[in-house]
């Protein structure tokens, strides 16, 4: 008796620690950019379709609930959900939304009236778990479907509310039913003692476990409402695995499987759920579609014959597909959560971040890296083929958008997965040519160059610090003779920028690079100017970004804001620049990247780019192909590519030759608009005779059009001869 | 008192149940409890799953985070080179000349509201939207949600100038003067033929300047600013 009183006061204790700690234990759940809808926008072919795909919108006749788009004339009607943002709430509502080749002409309610913008809810994009990978989305009862607790207790519980936590009828029943059956069609124990197995399933099952079950059930019965404990069992059941990651409760389970709130659920779908309980890898529905359908069609049985529906509405239902999800599941969005997760790590602890259901909102935008993956997948695939395999090819692949320094996608490995090593930013490669952009940016910084500049590529030999001699060779091995500062870097000349870089001193260029956000200790040593300094792609993109944003620097980030559960705001990143170069060096400096781009080693891209997009870029490549490298901007994005072997060894692959591909196929599927990039007011452009840098008449053959600071406005020839 | 007895009236119940299902499960119950479970779902648990509730979890009621204010460290990426994260906004409003966009520059006369510098007609609708929000926001004290909502202009029309104007001026509002010169000086390169918004830049930055102590660049920005007027 002793014994007893003292076993059940233990497992009094246990069972009520188990059932708190499940009821407060929730991950942090990571959004990422919700889509923004308004008049005049661009969207990639086929964006808007991958979008709703994602979100789990279900394509119908006519769209009358939260979660549906219907085809119209104009283009599509979208109801929304409506979602609780950090900055307020945003309302579910039905928005006709007109297109004309992939641009949003106009965005009308029912009524007729316009509206300026509709932000659809964020797509959930993962969660911050704990070690052990189980994840869930929490709901509540009043987040049920119409049917969802008639349906689990019709198949698992039928006396759920009124046996007192274990139910020797429901046993007894059950076996009858088996009988009858011939088979295991229902379970005898009742919905709190799967709960309790629940808590303290592992691969053992001991007697001890089997023994306490029962009274365990009674003590659950006996602390909580009959309310209480459902909810928790609706988000503890385990009803799924994905990989690695454990899909736990009917509300992760609904996102799982066919990409919906649950609330939006249609009683077959209900069925499937309810079904799989008994067990979700025999009856994985996306693995074994007919097994799956015949446990649902059985789920809906049971509810006809207990009167719950009639044959005529079983029969409809059962006539149903499966109406599994088209969306990706499998592990998603892996480097980008990686790095949001070390970010949150600095400023939250752990435990906030598994248990307290804080809600983290990112600018990770789904399009892109969905382009980002499949463009590295796919032009890793073509290069093997062309150059035979190439053993443990890597690659990494960083989009930032070009004005909020926010990053957008990040791929870090070979095939949009990773293992291990996120080589977006664990790992730092030489970066070769990548570099020059900063020499000419130093140099364009003093005032006394421009891109009509005269230097000369005549061979180099230079004295180091331990008397050797440097003596840097062109990638195709000639001099070139003397030539204007922009061909140097559109051609890559090693010879002619080693030169600008002496000139401007080393120092002044590693500083430049500094105010770029490099901040790692760089000797100054010439061999720095040609790129033997080791950066992460994420690094290198940071240093482009700011190339990009008109000389000023705006830190990468991915964290926009962090709110509790209840949505109150607790962390905000606001966006803040910092000025790195002047407005206008760093403009002559995008004209020269643009040339590299139309007539540079970076000429690739508009075999995947339509002529008139405007793109500056530039290509690395580090000593013996080690390392492919290509980096730059469109109007709207900035991106950078690095792909080389795990073993550093040498591959097939120049900067144009490997990772242009990559980067171009990316930018030829994200929306483009048309963009030039503005003049700053002391900057003009001159057609100029490239060899001589004077001005002549714009009808003279062999001329360029290069902009220039109108104090050092070149002298002008009348006539086209020099 | 009362819920003492109810408790332990429960107890008693309890323990008289317990004994009687000891012998339940002895006798055939248990293994009957554990066959309708389903081979499957025992099955589907991954064996090397530990015990569900990891060490690491601690059920504490409120996360211990920042609040808005605090000012995280800076995330640092692992070869602790790229600085991912900008701090947050301070919400302690310090006393500064404040630069309402609507009525002047810190003194006198700056681009009024209702001299609307044209927007690129495709997005105007929409960033006129979200500013007037954003303004809203900032009336009804909610100074984030403003700043919120201003990025928000900003990710849409990257290139307004007015969203540069208006995020500017709310830093230096809220005090961080630095922050608003370096918005405003990045405004700048985005209007290079457009005088108002030079002029309004231009006073700007001298406003931040002034508030940062630094007089000499305030005077330069004063002299920018002059040749716009």
């Amino acid at each position: 008796m002793v014994i007893g009183v003292v076993a059940l006061v233990y497992l009094d204790a246990q069972i009520r620690h188990r059932f708190e700690g499940h009821r407060w234990s929730l991950p942090a759940k990571v959004y990422a950019r919700p889509l923004e809808l308004f008049k005049g926008q661009k969207m990639a072919a086929g964006q808007l379709d991958y979008e709703l795909t994602q979100l789990g919108y279900r394509w119908v006749k006519h769209a009358n609930a939260p979660g549906q788009v219907q085809k119209t004339n104009q283009g599509m009607a979208i109801y929304s959900r409506g979602f609780r943002f950090a900055d307020g709430n945003e309302p579910g509502v039905l928005v006709e939304v007109s297109l004309q080749q992939n641009t949003i002409t106009g965005l009308r309610q029912p009524s007729g009236a316009g509206l300026a913008l509709l932000r659809l809810e964020p797509q959930l994009v993962g969660g911050i778990y704990p070690a052990h990978n189980e994840d869930r989305e929490l709901i509540q009862l009043n987040d049920l479907p119409n049917g969802f607790i008639e349906t689990l207790l019709a198949v698992e519980d039928r006396n759920y509310y009124s046996h007192y936590g274990i139910s020797p009828w429901g046993i007894v029943r059950a076996l009858w039913a088996n009988i009858q059956a011939g088979a295991v069609v229902q379970g005898g124990s009742t919905l709190t003692q799967q709960l309790v197995k629940n808590f303290y399933l592992t691969d053992r099952q001991t007697l001890w476990r089997k023994i306490i079950e029962a009274p365990m059930a009674l003590l659950l019965n006996v602390h909580y409402s009959k309310d209480e404990v459902l909810e928790v069992y609706l988000n503890e059941v385990f009803v799924g695995q994905a990989g690695k990651r454990a899909i736990h409760g009917f509300g992760l389970a609904s996102r799982f499987y066919f990409g919906q709130p649950l609330s939006e659920l249609k009683l077959h779908q209900v069925a499937l759920l309810v079904g799989l309980v008994k067990g979700p890898s025999y009856y994985n529905p996306q693995r074994y579609p007919k097994r799956a359908t015949k446990r649902r069609n059985l789920v809906l049985s049971i509810l006809a014959q207990q009167n719950l529906i009639s044959d005529a509405q079983k029969m409809q239902y059962q006539g149903l597909p499966l109406d599994l999800t088209g969306a990706t599941q499998v592990s998603r969005y892996p480097a980008y959560m990686d790095v949001v997760r070390q970010q949150l790590q600095q400023h939250y602890q752990a435990s906030a971040l598994s248990s307290h259901g804080l809600r983290i909102f990112t600018s990770l935008d789904p399009w892109v890296q969905h382009q980002a993956d499949t463009a590295m997948v796919e032009q890793v695939l073509k290069l093997n083929q062309r150059h035979g395999k190439i053993q443990g090819l890597q690659g990494a692949l960083v989009v930032s958008h070009r004005d909020s320094g926010e990053l957008l996608a990040l791929v870090g490995d070979h095939n949009g997965g990773y293992a291990g090593h996120n080589w977006a930013l664990d790992r730092s490669r030489q970066v070769g040519s990548l570099l020059k952009p900063v020499i000419h940016l130093a140099a364009l910084e003093t005032g006394q160059y421009s891109p009509a500049t005269i230097i000369n590529d005549a061979p180099v030999s230079l004295q180091q610090s331990d008397g050797t001699l440097w003596q840097p060779q062109n990638y195709d091995r000639k001099s070139h003779g003397k030539v204007p500062m922009y061909e140097a870097l559109a051609m890559s000349y090693n010879q002619a920028n080693v030169r600008l870089g002496m000139q401007v001193g080393v120092d002044k260029v590693l500083q430049q690079l500094k105010k770029m956000g490099v901040d790692q200790f760089i000797p100054a040593y010439p061999s720095a100017l040609l790129g033997a300094v080791e950066m992460s792609p994420l690094q290198v993109n940071q240093v482009y970004q700011t190339i990009a944003g008109n000389g000023f620097y705006s830190p990468l980030s991915l964290v926009r804001q962090v709110t509790e559960a209840n949505g109150q705001l607790l962390s905000h990143f606001p966006f803040a620049v910092r000025q790195a170069a002047s407005n206008d060096a760093t403009y002559l400096l995008q004209h020269e990247m643009r040339m590299a781009a139309h007539y540079g080693t970076a000429k690739g891209v508009y075999q995947y780019l339509p002529k008139q997009q405007q793109v500056s870029a530039k290509t690395g490549t580090t000593n013996d192909l080690k390392d492919s490298w290509f980096a730059g901007f469109s109007g709207q994005h900035v991106a950078t590519v690095w792909l080389g072997r795990e073993d550093a060894k040498p591959t097939p692959l120049t900067g144009a030759g490997g990772a242009l591909h990559v980067w171009a196929q990316l930018m030829q599927h994200l929306a483009y608009t048309s963009y030039k990039d503005i003049k700053p007011q002391l900057i003009e452009y001159y057609h100029l005779n490239a060899k001589t840098g004077k001005a002549m008449p714009n009808n003279c053959p062999n001329g360029v059009w290069l902009p220039i600071p109108k104090v050092s406005a070149p002298a002008f020839n009348k006539t086209c001869g020099y | 008192m009362y819920n003492n007895q109810i408790t332990c009236f429960k107890y008693v119940s309890l323990i008289s149940l317990m004994l009687v299902l000891g012998g339940c499960a002895a006798t055939g119950y248990g293994p009957v409890v554990e066959d309708l479970s389903v081979p499957a779902r025992a099955s589907e648990r991954l064996p090397t799953l530990p015990s569900k509730v990891p060490a690491s979890i601690q059920v504490t009621p409120a996360p211990s985070a920042p609040v808005v204010t605090a000012k995280p460290k800076a995330y640092v990426a692992p070869k602790s080179v790229v600085t991912i994260t900008a701090q947050p906004v301070s919400n302690q409003v310090v006393t500064v000349i404040a630069v309402p966009e609507n009525a002047s520059v810190a003194t006198q006369a700056a681009p009024s509201a209702a001299q609307k510098p044209p927007l690129p007609a495709s997005d105007q609708a929409v960033v006129e939207q979200l500013l007037t929000e954003a303004d809203q926001l900032k009336a009804q004290g909610k100074v984030t949600e403003a700043v919120i909502q201003l990025q928000r202009a900003q990710r849409i029309a990257p290139r307004e100038p007015k969203v540069y104007a208006r995020l500017a001026a709310l830093q230096l509002s809220l005090g961080e003067a630095s922050r608003a010169e370096q918005l405003a000086l990045k405004g700048l390169t985005l209007v290079p033929n457009k005088k108002s918004y030079q002029y309004y830049f231009w006073k700007l930055i001298g406003a931040s300047r002034s508030n940062l102590g630094d007089s000499q660049g305030e005077a330069k920005a004063i002299a920018q600013a002059a040749k716009y007027k």
